[in-house]
């Protein structure tokens, strides 16, 4: 992947252990916000940057990256293995 | 005579994220989703996006459920269909080839349609609108061949295209009735901010200007202007704002104003109808008032919002909404109602000269909405503002001093 920002999680007890974001992919839909504020804000270039990678629950956090409407959002987990998109 | 539990009509965001939410309730209902295009769920905000049009993102990847996902929840995808008529007394919806489709409850998630073009000649090959992936395809086939293009109007559609036609190396106009862009959303100083990166971003825009005919033989070769100005134009796209899809609903007793008119539980008028998305206008609880709010964001929310009461789960739609849209190195976000009116109080944030310019609107003591131009970072948290309804009263000042921090007025 080419302009992608990777973002670690360590939330005891989830399964979820890396949140990347596709910079090209990313429109600024904000979708992903008005499933979790606390996990997502908006940068000056429009494109979402994550301020809480373990500030939400694992399904929170799946259901934040399924409502992206260009599937920026990517979750792995422990052992490297991609979770989201499937 | 098909009966189905839930029937939703619509099968957008809005209706396939209602789809989605009842079977995490109801596991064994039945459910019906009719939809007037014959694709699965896509993305309709990628249709306006140029890495999509230009290919750099996979074709495949506009959609965002596989007919399997239809299969495996259950789902059955009536693709393809429109419905005509609606019998609330007897419950049941009627299809344009007469087959009728009985309800125990019913969303109406039908959407909007792009305004099109009446002038002489827009009928012809070539003259485009954007709603539907289909739409997208034309404008795809005819990017490859088009070296003049035409953008007709002053909001996003416009603006994202006129993005494209330059990414596509064409020369490109922009026609606009109003005397600046995003007239009257925007204020001047920031349509100003737009025309100038249009304009460094090599778009001829033309203001006051509007269309006369379309002229050419079966496809479009030129555009008249109002004013005699005849531009040579091979690809033309109109984005001239949305009209409703509630005609065939106004026989049936459904209050139906700008849009279908609905409570914050997203019930319309009639028993067992609910509404979501860009045709509900419903009673907005952050705002006080009945908004339509046509965006993605809006539209899978109020989907949801809608089924779990359609699931006998009991929930307002409370939400405060936002947009935003990018292009020619410019970013622009709408945030709650950033509409105009007399008794809003404007505060400015930065300035056109410092690129990065902000307007929240306020009425009484409290923020309605925002309006940012390079300041998407702020989009957040003014949304929180104004969902926990901040008295910002005494903090005037403080607003529109544009290093100030707005995340301190939060609670």
């Amino acid at each position: 992947m080419a302009n992608t920002r990777e973002y670690i999680r360590t939330k005891a007890g989830s399964k979820i252990a890396k949140i990347v974001i596709d910079r090209d992919l990313c429109i600024g839909a904000a979708s992903c916000i008005a499933v979790s504020a606390a996990t997502y804000e908006l940068d000056d270039e429009n494109k979402v940057i994550v301020n809480g990678p373990d500030a939400t629950d694992d399904d929170t956090l799946v259901m934040s990256a399924e409502s992206c409407p260009t599937k920026a959002i990517f979750l792995y987990d422990k052992d490297g293995k991609q979770i989201y998109p499937k | 005579m098909t009966s189905y539990k839930y029937l939703i009509i619509g099968g957008g965001i809005a209706g396939v994220t209602a789809a989605e939410t009842i079977r995490t309730k109801d596991t064994t209902g039945s459910i019906g989703l009719i939809s007037d295009e014959p694709y699965v769920l896509y993305s309709r905000v990628m249709l306006s996006k140029p890495n999509f049009f230009l290919g750099k993102v996979p074709f495949d990847q506009i959609y965002l459920k596989g007919k399997e996902w239809y299969e495996t929840n259950h789902i059955d995808f009536l693709g393809g269909k429109k419905a005509t008529n609606l019998d609330t007394a007897k419950k049941i919806v009627t299809l344009t080839d007469g087959s009728q489709l009985g309800y125990e409850k019913l969303l109406l998630a039908t959407g909007v349609d792009a305004r099109r073009s009446t002038i002489p000649g827009a009928d012809k090959k070539n003259v485009h609108c954007l709603r539907t992936l289909e739409d997208g395809m034309k404008i795809m086939a005819n990017l490859k061949t088009a070296t003049h293009a035409i953008t007709v109007g002053g909001g996003f559609i416009s603006f994202e295209m006129a993005d494209l036609m330059r990414m596509a190396n064409m020369e490109t106009t922009l026609l606009l009735r109003e005397s600046y862009f995003w007239e009257p959303m925007l204020d001047k100083k920031s349509g100003d901010m737009i025309e100038k990166a249009l304009v460094k971003g090599g778009v001829k825009v033309l203001k006051n200007s509007e269309a006369a005919s379309i002229n050419g033989g079966e496809c479009v070769e030129s555009v008249t202007l109002k004013d005699g100005t005849t531009l040579p134009c091979e690809l033309i796209i109109f984005g001239i704002g949305v009209v409703g899809t509630t005609d065939w609903l106004k026989r049936d007793g459904i209050e139906v104003k700008r849009g279908i008119v609905a409570n914050e539980f997203l019930e319309t008028s009639a028993p067992d109808v609910w509404t979501a998305g860009d045709v509900a206008e419903y009673n907005d609880l952050v705002l006080g008032e009945h908004v339509i709010m046509g965006n993605w964001v809006n539209g899978r929310e109020q989907g949801r919002v809608a089924a779990l009461n359609m699931a006998g789960d009991k929930r307002p739609f409370k939400f405060v909404s936002f947009y935003t849209t990018q292009g020619f190195g410019t970013t622009i976000a709408f945030v709650g109602d950033a509409s105009p009116g007399p008794d809003r109080q404007i505060i400015e944030r930065g300035s056109p000269e410092a690129n990065s310019f902000g307007r929240i609107l306020i009425v009484g003591k409290e923020i309605i909405g925002a309006t940012l131009i390079n300041r998407t970072s702020e989009m957040t948290v003014i949304s929180r503002l104004i969902d926990q309804n901040i008295d910002v009263s005494g903090k005037v000042q403080e607003l529109g001093d544009a290093k100030f921090d707005l995340k301190s007025l939060l609670k």
